[in-house]
């Protein structure tokens, strides 16, 4: 039985950083595509765009796009439910270890009263990431012509 | 064994509530809000404030001790978002400690100003994505 218990201490020590590691792959789309995306204010390139952000912290995400609305919102820390196999298995080493490295966290879009941001969409996958944004068009925005291919 | 449980259930309490680090602030001079399209400017500590700036108020960024959001960049972004709220558009680091064997974490002493001109022809550090 001690050596079941030993075992399980040994296993599950750390569970949330062995199994989702310290960062997460964020995938972010935009319909129309090709919208400058901004995290922190730091530009990471046009839709669809790939970034691996640490967990540990919150981000603000904003999309440029010409004729259309900016759009603004925060990727929030939430809870990781692998950290709870910690507490289930008495993982005293992974109850210190995850915070640490973040690993206690997901990544998850700004909800406002329990409401996501209007026009944004999210699922993952294993531990990836994707967020779809609708983008609005500007009312205050013309049209005045259209370049073509030659 | 109950002793051992509620030892378990207080350190994630702990771990749950206190990755932020300490923020102290003290605004003698607060400006209306600024925008997210208003840009503010980083002065580390070898940057120059430029002349003609009002100083808004400071910042003082200090270690929890179970702070883990706490890199050089994560504390630059935080203070913009309070330069913002209280009208300044320059954080200027004017004291910064570096982690080492006492704190995994930076400690920086920040003063924050509002200049009319373009805060963009500034020399300032750029920030990084962590």
């Amino acid at each position: 039985m001690k050596y079941i218990l030993l075992s399980a201490i040994l296993l599950f020590s750390s569970c949330a950083t062995i199994i989702s590691g310290s960062r997460q792959e964020v995938k972010i789309t935009s319909e129309p595509s090709e919208a400058k995306v901004y995290i922190n204010e730091i530009e990471v390139g046009n839709t669809p765009v790939e970034k691996n952000l640490k967990r540990n912290q919150e981000y603000s995400l904003i999309l440029k796009l010409d004729g259309y609305e900016t759009y603004t919102t925060k990727l929030e820390r939430k809870f990781n439910a692998w950290y709870i196999g910690n507490i289930a298995f008495g993982g005293l080493i992974g109850i210190l270890i995850d915070p640490i490295t973040g690993a206690i966290h997901k990544l998850k879009p700004e909800k406002v009263n329990g409401n996501l941001k209007n026009g944004t969409t999210y699922t993952t996958k294993g531990e990836k990431l994707f967020i779809k944004i609708s983008l609005n068009i500007d009312e205050n925005s013309e049209k005045i012509g259209q370049l073509k291919k030659i | 064994m109950k002793h051992i449980i509620n030892t378990l259930v207080l350190l994630t309490i702990i771990a749950l509530t206190s990755c932020t680090p300490k923020i102290s602030s003290n605004f003698t001079n607060p400006q209306p809000k600024l925008s997210i399209n208003d840009e503010v400017a980083f002065l580390d500590i070898e940057h120059e404030i430029p002349e003609n700036t009002v100083k808004i108020g400071d910042l003082r960024f200090q270690d929890s001790g179970f702070s883990t959001d706490c890199s050089f960049n994560s504390l630059l972004t935080q203070a913009r978002n309070k330069a913002r709220a209280n009208g300044a558009n320059i954080v200027k680091v004017v004291d910064k400690k570096e982690p080492g064997i006492w704190s995994t974490c930076y400690r920086l002493k920040i003063e924050l100003y509002k200049y009319d001109g373009n805060v963009s022809s500034l020399p300032q550090y750029e920030l990084k994505l962590g």
